[in-house]
């Protein structure tokens, strides 16, 4: 393998991106609008839940129950409708998410000992806000019962259950801390997909291909520079977003940059490997685009880089293990949030080297036979 | 105007031909959409279940056991077994292999026995925020009821009777969707979400490869005006995007049961305008893009991105920063995401939606007409 020859390729194919005044700074662009959306959009964690409150008691115990909502700064006590029928309008026109119905006689009830219904209403529409809304309402209800319950307890001498639930970590629970690890992998992913199928598949619609194997270039000479700018750029990228991770939304970093490394490097060829292998099987530059999308799509979804896992249905978890991407990102946070070493990781770390071995080095052998045809 | 119509239907025409010669358009057009609906009705949603979890019983008595019976059958947490000591946390956390880790602390059975304080303590794996998150909530709220089951027995083996203490319960109704089903709320979302990628991505290449071929110039000879090229390149493709959203519509409702509650006109407006303003979309990349490589990534960057993140397909738009607020009115997703899960899951009509409707119209208007402003400037 000639150097300069190589070096020759790589600056050809530099001139060929410089050449097109919108894609640099596409390519620029893209990290950074992925980093904020996702930090922002996906991130953004559900609070202040404008909320109408009902009291039907108007006593002493419920106004401690709206206060334990109000407090929670989950939920912000915009409205107190008179009647459930003031409720249909504010929730339709979407003034509160939220509604909480104390009914009459709640106080009552409760010193007779009984167990007493709290309304709460949630708009179904919004399926993240109704999630999370209601997990809260939950816990907010179950720290004000348990409340009830530990004075019940002490009063006749009874037993307690003191539960410390702790989140280790990540205690703050940001999910802009989780993303911006799933981010670097999918963007690596995403635009040496993209950009580099784009490449390759161009050089052949415009014939630019076999003038160059005319050339004394080698097939191996050809496939590494046409592979090294595109794997630096993805490089950059990467950079771009764990600093702006790390600088702007504060993510931490409690790993080894070498398990990141090898981890990032494994995923490097498999997505390689890919972009090559979507090169070999489009005509068409758009054709490239549309496989990318094929490809792309269901590994955003099935990953757990946006939706976790847990909460597919058992009959979509063994898909998602046909996923690379998802055990990058295992590695990834493992490694940012936990500082989880080599040795915890072995078993995703197994999984990416099958792939990177497995999809590389079949890409690399059909790429060759498909130069010397 | 006959003959500018006949010319418009002959560019109609052409297009169609390009689109119909290849079978893997055909494929990513009809096909595609409708494998995404599939996976994506299937796989996404915000319900977690099954969180792996690991016990650490440091209590052994069948007090203790019995309080860790009741995270198995929870639902929530499912317990893949339990470790002898803190390092065996650390391990299964380190290796993902748990999320969850449920301790119980020497003499919590003596404790509760004794009327004392049984301690034990939750650990969750924040990594996963959105497992986390439910998972402290479901882990409070189990452990709320074990004390009130504790308290209660432990009333009864002291002869104190059936001891009552009023508590709370709450009961969640969610409106609109009471099975709470993710993909009743994901589904119309989903359906717009997946039209645009596919007319964006699609028409922002039709004039770059015209160009790139040289073929623009020979229409260019041609007493084709501007508009009419416009006109007639959006037609085929506007044609498709029913074509989809007709398709969608009927796996949505035949296979997952989506009501379909309001006004179908509404609907069947707002997709109209949809369609044009995101074909319009893909024109104004077409006439920006210097070749098929940034139109195609320029046209990932405008459709799939704020399609999935600023449309609130997904994701509630209330609380994100102003900025992205401003942005997110600046792509025709949002308002066509409002319409579709108004018309479906509220059962609105035209009297809720008119703002809606009326900002696509005057959206698709100005996009179409800045996409034919910046063609004649290409081309002149």
């Amino acid at each position: 393998m000639s150097l300069r020859r190589l070096r020759l390729i790589m600056w050809k194919e530099l001139l060929q991106l410089r050449r097109d005044r919108l894609l640099l700074p596409l390519i620029f662009l893209m990290p950074i609008m992925y980093v904020i959306m996702f930090g922002y959009v996906v991130g953004s964690d559900v609070r202040n839940l404008p909320t109408a409150v009902i009291d039907g008691d108007r006593t002493a115990t419920s106004q401690r129950l709206t206060d334990a909502f109000s407090s929670s700064g989950y939920f912000v006590i915009t409205q107190r409708p008179a009647s459930e029928a003031a409720l249909r309008g504010l929730i339709d026109s979407g003034r509160v998410n939220v509604a909480i119905i104390i009914e009459r006689g709640t106080e009552a009830a409760l010193a007779r000992g009984e167990t007493v219904p709290l309304g709460v209403i949630v708009d179904g529409a919004d399926s993240k806000t109704a999630s999370v809304a209601s997990g809260y309402a939950a816990e907010i209800v179950a720290a004000f019962d348990r409340g009830l319950l530990e004075k019940a307890g002490r009063a006749v001498g009874g037993p307690v259950i003191d539960a410390r639930v702790r989140v280790m970590f990540n205690p703050s629970l940001k999910s802009v801390n989780a993303m911006v690890p799933g981010l670097v992998c999918s963007i690596l992913m995403l635009s040496i997909m993209v950009i580099m199928s784009q490449a390759v598949v161009r050089e052949r619609a415009r014939g630019t291909l076999e003038q160059m194997m005319v050339t004394p270039i080698t097939r191996a000479e050809y496939l590494t520079g046409k592979v090294l700018p595109y794997v630096g750029i993805a490089t950059i990228q990467m950079t771009f977003i764990v600093l702006i991770g790390r600088y702007w939304f504060g993510v931490p970093f409690n790993g080894s940059v070498w398990t990141v490394a090898l981890g990032l490097i494994l995923f490097t060829l498999t997505s390689v490997g890919m972009g090559l292998l979507i090169s070999l099987v489009s005509r068409t530059q758009q054709q490239a685009q549309q496989t990318v999308m094929f490809v792309m799509i269901p590994t955003m979804v099935l990953s757990g880089f946006i939706f976790p896992i847990e909460s597919m249905p058992a009959a979509i978890v063994p898909l998602t293990y046909l996923i690379p991407l998802r055990y990058a990102l295992v590695v990834l946070r493992s490694a940012f949030l936990k500082g989880s070493g080599v040795a915890d990781l072995w078993a995703p770390l197994t999984a990416m080297v099958v792939f990177a071995v497995g999809i590389f080095g079949l890409a690399v052998s059909r790429f060759q036979k498909r130069l010397s045809e | 105007m006959r003959a500018a119509a006949k010319r418009v239907m002959a560019i109609a025409r052409k297009e169609f031909i390009h689109i119909t010669r290849d079978w893997r358009m055909i494929v990513a057009v009809l096909v595609l959409p409708l494998l995404q609906l599939l996976l994506f009705a299937y796989a996404i949603s915000f319900d977690v279940r099954n969180v792996p979890s690991v016990t650490l019983d440091l209590d052994k008595t069948a007090a203790s056991r019995s309080y860790l019976d009741s995270y198995s059958k929870s639902g929530f947490f499912a317990v893949h077994g339990s470790v002898s000591d803190f390092a065996g946390i650390d391990g299964a956390f380190n290796r993902s292999e748990a999320r969850v880790a449920i301790v119980v602390q020497r003499g919590f059975g003596d404790a509760l026995a004794a009327g004392g304080t049984g301690s034990v303590s939750v650990l969750i794996d924040g990594s996963e925020p959105n497992s986390a998150q439910l998972g402290q909530t479901y882990a409070v709220a189990l452990n709320q009821s074990l004390g009130r089951r504790a308290l209660a027995s432990w009333a009864e083996a002291r002869g104190l009777g059936n001891l009552h203490v009023g508590t709370i319960e709450p009961r969640v109704q969610a409106w609109y969707n009471p099975e709470r089903r993710s993909a009743d709320f994901l589904i119309p979302g989903l359906m717009i979400v997946i039209i645009m990628i596919v007319t964006v991505q699609q028409t922002a290449v039709t004039l770059v490869k015209e160009r790139e071929n040289g073929t623009l110039e020979q229409l260019l000879e041609s007493p084709l005006t501007h508009s009419e090229l416009i006109v007639g390149k959006i037609l085929p493709w506007a044609l498709l995007g029913v074509v989809d959203t007709v398709l969608i519509t009927a796996v949505s409702m035949g296979v997952f049961g989506i009501p379909l509650r309001g006004d179908v006109a509404v609907l069947a407006v707002g997709i109209g305008l949809f369609i044009v303003c995101a074909l319009s979309l893909g024109l104004v990349i077409s006439a920006v893009a210097p070749s098929l490589e940034s139109a195609n990534i320029a046209a990932l960057l405008v459709s799939f991105l704020p399609g999935f993140m600023l449309s609130g397909m997904a994701f509630p738009l209330a609380s994100i920063p102003m900025a992205l607020q401003v942005v997110s009115y600046l792509f025709p997703a949002r308002y066509m995401v409002e319409i579709a899960r108004g018309v479906f899951l509220r059962g609105s009509s035209w009297g809720v939606l008119a703002p809606q409707v009326l900002s696509l119209a005057a959206y698709a208007f100005i996009a179409l007409g800045i996409a034919t402003v910046l063609n004649r400037r290409r081309r002149a």
